[in-house]
C-alpha cells in the first residue's frame, strides 16, 4: 500500500528508494560474507566460529556506519544516475512541480523563497514581482530579510540591473564578474542595485520575452560559489517557476479589478438609492406637511380663542395634543429628508451623542413594534467630533437597521459611546441580542452586496465601513452564531484640529442649540 | 393705519385659517394662490408683509420673491416652506427673504415675527 502511494505521487521517488535499498542490501550482504570469512582469522577459539558472531559484528557495524553509508549511496545515485542533480536541486524541482497548480501569488512566493533559502543554505532570498503600477519591481516575499525593510524595496524598471537583465535574457546574473566587466561609473550604479537587493546572484524569471519576476539571493560567505551546472539548474528552475508566477500575477490582477468593480458598483448603487430616497422624501414631506399645517393651524386658532371664552379642559388638552403630534409627524419626514440628502455640508464640530439620539428617535418606533429595547449610554466627557453629520448618521442608521434585522423580534440593542483606552480615539460599541454571525461569514459581512437576507441589498455595513475608513477609523465585529453581535467602531478625534479650530467649535455649539 | 398682510399659498385651507387668525388680530389680509397672483396683489394691495410659500404652481415662491423685492424692496417677505432643504433656504435668504418658517406653523411664533417686521418698517 505504501509503495502504491509513492507510485501515485512520484515514480522517481519510488525508483530512487528501490535502488538505494538494493545497493544497501547488496553492500550489507557482501560485508556480512566478508566478515564471516575474516572473523576466524582474528578471533581465536570457539568464539571465532560461533554462528552468531558475524551477526553480532554486523549489527555493530551497521549501528555505527549505516547512516553515512546510506547518505553516500544516495549522493552517489543522485550524482551519477539521476543526471547529476543534487538533493537540493531535486527538492527545488519537486517544488516547481507543486507550484504549477498554485494560483496564490503570496503563498507561491513564500514557498519559493523559503525552500530556496533553506536547501541552498543562503543568507537571504527575495522574490521580486512587478508592482501594481508596473513601474518597478517589489518584493513579494523574502527569506532572511527584516520584514519592515523588504516592504519598502522598489527596484525601478529603468534601474541598471533590470535593464541589463532585459537585454541579456534568462541568464543568471552574478555580481562580481558582471561588475568587473563594466566601467567604474556603471559598476557603481549596478552595484547599488545589488546592494539594495542584498544579493550576489539574480535569477530572472522570463515568460517568453516578458520579465515577470526575479529571484535575488545572497550567501553567508563571499566564497560561496555556484558552478556552471548550478547555473544551468537555476535556469531550468526559473523556466519552471516563471509561468506559475505569471499566472498568479494575472489572477491577483483580476481579483483586484473585480474588487474595484464591485466597489464602484456599490458606490453607484448607493448614490442612486440615496437620490431616489431624497426625491421620495421631499415629495412626501411636501404632501404631508401641508395637511399637517392645516390640522395644527386650526387647532392653534381654536386654542387661542380661549382668551375670549374659556375652553373645556379636555378639549384644550386634545387641541394641545393635536398641535404636538403634528409637529412630531413632521419631524419624522424631515429627518428622513435630512438622512437622504447627499452629504454636501462640510465637516463641522458636533456631538456624537446628539446624532445618536436623533437616529434612535428615527428607528425607535419600528424597534418598539418589534419589541426591541434600545439602550444608549454616552460618556458625558466625550469630546465633540469633527466630521460630516450626514455620514455619521448613516453609520448609526445602518448599524441599527442591521441589528433590527438580526433580532427580528424581541431583543435588545445597546449602544455605548465612550473614549477608547488609547488617547484621542472615540469608541462606538454597538451590541445586539440577535442571531449572530456564522464564523464563515465574519470575513464577508463588510463586503459590498453581501447579505444573508432575501430582500436586502447588502450595502449597509459596507457603507458604514467606507465612511469609518474615510475618517481613518476602523470597524470590527465580534460575534457568535446565536449569541448576538458586537460591532466596535473606533474613530480618531482630530486632535490637531481642536487647537486650530477653537473658534469654530463654540460656533457649532450655538448652531445646535438654536436648532433645538 | 391698518397693518396689511398678503398670504400666498396654493393650499386654500392654509390661507383661510391664517386669514381668520390675522384678521382677528386687526390685520387687513388678502390671499393669493400662486406666484403670479401674488405679484398682482402686491401691486394693488401694497402689503407691509408677505407670507410666501416656496412650492407653488405657475410661479414658485423663489421667483416671486425676487420679483417682489426688485420692485418693492421695502416689503417684508417671510418664506413659508413645507420642505426646507438647506440649499433652498440659502437661496431664499440670498434673494432677500427676511425670514423663513416651516410647516406645520407655530401661530404664536408667526404672529410675533410678523409684528416684528411691521415694527421695523414703522421704525424706518
Amino acid at each position: 500500500m505504501a509503495i502504491m502511494l509513492f507510485h501515485l505521487r512520484n515514480p522517481r521517488t519510488v525508483l530512487r528508494k528501490a535502488l538505494t535499498g538494493l545497493i544497501l542490501f547488496f553492500l550489507g550482504a557482501v560485508s556480512a560474507y566478508l566478515v564471516s570469512l575474516i572473523l576466524p582469522q582474528f578471533v581465536a577459539g570457539t568464539w571465532g566460529t560461533h554462528p552468531l558472531m558475524p551477526v553480532f559484528v554486523m549489527t555493530l557495524i551497521s549501528l555505527v556506519a549505516y547512516k553515512p553509508i546510506e547518505r553516500f549511496v544516495k549522493w552517489f545515485l543522485e550524482k551519477y544516475l539521476f543526471r547529476r542533480k543534487s538533493y537540493a536541486q531535486m527538492t527545488l524541482m519537486d517544488l516547481a512541480e507543486d507550484l504549477r497548480t498554485n494560483l496564490d501569488l503570496q503563498e507561491l512566493a513564500n514557498m519559493v523563497v523559503n525552500t530556496f533559502g533553506e536547501v541552498l543554505r543562503l543568507r537571504n532570498v527575495a522574490l521580486l514581482v512587478p508592482d501594481a503600477t508596473r513601474s518597478g519591481f517589489e518584493i513579494a516575499s523574502s527569506f532572511g530579510w527584516p520584514i519592515a525593510v523588504s516592504k519598502r524595496i522598489l527596484l525601478a524598471c529603468d534601474a541598471p540591473l533590470v535593464q541589463h537583465i532585459k537585454e541579456s535574457g534568462p541568464h543568471v546574473v552574478v555580481r562580481s564578474p558582471l561588475l568587473k566587466s563594466l566601467s567604474w561609473q556603471e559598476a557603481n550604479e549596478m552595484g547599488g542595485d545589488f546592494d539594495v537587493l542584498r544579493s550576489g546572484w539574480v535569477v530572472p524569471l522570463f515568460v517568453r520575452e516578458d520579465l515577470v519576476g526575479m529571484i535575488a539571493f545572497g550567501a553567508h560567505s563571499p566564497d560561496m560559489v555556484f558552478d556552471e551546472s548550478d547555473f544551468h539548474f537555476f535556469r531550468e528552475f526559473a523556466e519552471a517557476v516563471a509561468p506559475c508566477v505569471r499566472n498568479a500575477q494575472v489572477v491577483r490582477q483580476l481579483r483586484n479589478t473585480n474588487f474595484q468593480l464591485q466597489d464602484s458598483q456599490a458606490e453607484w448603487f448607493q448614490k442612486t438609492k440615496m437620490s431616489a430616497i431624497e426625491k421620495l422624501a421631499a415629495g412626501i414631506a411636501h404632501e404631508v406637511h401641508n395637511p399637517l399645517a392645516i390640522i395644527s393651524g386650526k387647532a392653534q386658532v381654536l386654542l387661542m380663542q380661549k382668551n375670549r371664552a374659556p375652553l373645556e379642559p379636555h378639549i384644550e388638552e386634545a387641541l394641545n395634543v393635536m398641535v404636538k403630534q403634528t409637529r412630531r409627524a413632521a419631524d419624522i419626514t424631515r429627518k428622513l429628508l435630512m438622512y437622504s440628502q447627499e452629504s454636501k455640508s462640510p465637516r463641522e464640530w458636533f456631538s456624537l451623542g446628539k446624532i445618536l439620539d436623533e437616529t434612535v428617535s428615527l428607528v425607535g418606533y419600528q424597534a418598539s413594534l418589534d419589541r426591541i429595547e434600545i439602550s444608549c449610554s454616552v460618556d458625558p466627557e466625550l469630546p465633540e467630533f469633527f466630521g460630516n453629520v450626514q455620514e455619521i448618521r448613516e453609520i448609526f442608521l445602518n448599524l441599527f437597521f442591521n441589528a433590527v434585522e438580526a433580532i427580528e423580534s424581541e431583543g435588545r440593542i445597546g449602544v455605548e459611546l465612550r473614549q477608547a483606552p488609547e488617547a484621542g480615539i472615540i469608541e462606538i460599541r454597538f451590541s445586539d441580542s440577535g442571531r449572530g454571525i456564522a464564523p464563515e461569514n465574519l470575513e464577508k459581512i463588510f463586503n459590498p452586496f453581501f447579505t444573508t437576507r432575501h430582500a436586502a441589498v447588502g450595502l449597509g455595513l459596507f457603507v458604514a465601513r467606507q465612511i469609518v475608513s474615510r475618517y481613518g477609523g476602523a470597524i470590527r465585529v465580534e460575534s457568535q452564531a446565536g449569541e448576538g453581535s458586537l460591532f466596535i467602531i473606533q474613530l480618531p478625534c482630530r486632535q490637531e484640529e481642536t487647537a486650530g479650530s477653537a473658534k469654530i467649535a463654540p460656533l457649532g455649539k450655538v448652531l445646535i442649540e438654536n436648532e433645538s | 393705519m391698518k397693518k396689511r398682510l398678503l398670504l400666498v399659498d396654493d393650499e386654500i385651507e392654509i390661507c383661510e385659517f391664517l386669514k381668520s387668525f390675522f384678521e382677528d388680530r386687526d390685520f387687513q389680509v388678502m390671499t393669493a394662490y400662486s406666484g403670479v397672483q401674488a405679484l398682482a396683489k402686491v401691486e394693488s394691495f401694497n402689503p407691509h408683509v408677505v407670507l410666501l410659500d416656496i412650492q407653488m404652481p405657475e410661479m414658485d415662491g423663489l421667483t416671486a420673491l425676487r420679483k417682489i423685492k426688485e420692485k418693492h424692496p421695502k416689503t417684508k417677505v417671510i418664506m413659508v416652506t413645507a420642505v426646507e432643504t438647506q440649499d433652498k433656504i440659502e437661496e431664499a435668504m440670498r434673494a432677500g427673504a427676511d425670514n423663513y418658517i416651516t410647516k406645520p406653523l407655530s401661530l404664536e411664533y408667526l404672529e410675533k415675527d410678523v409684528q416684528e417686521k411691521i415694527d421695523s418698517l414703522a421704525g424706518v
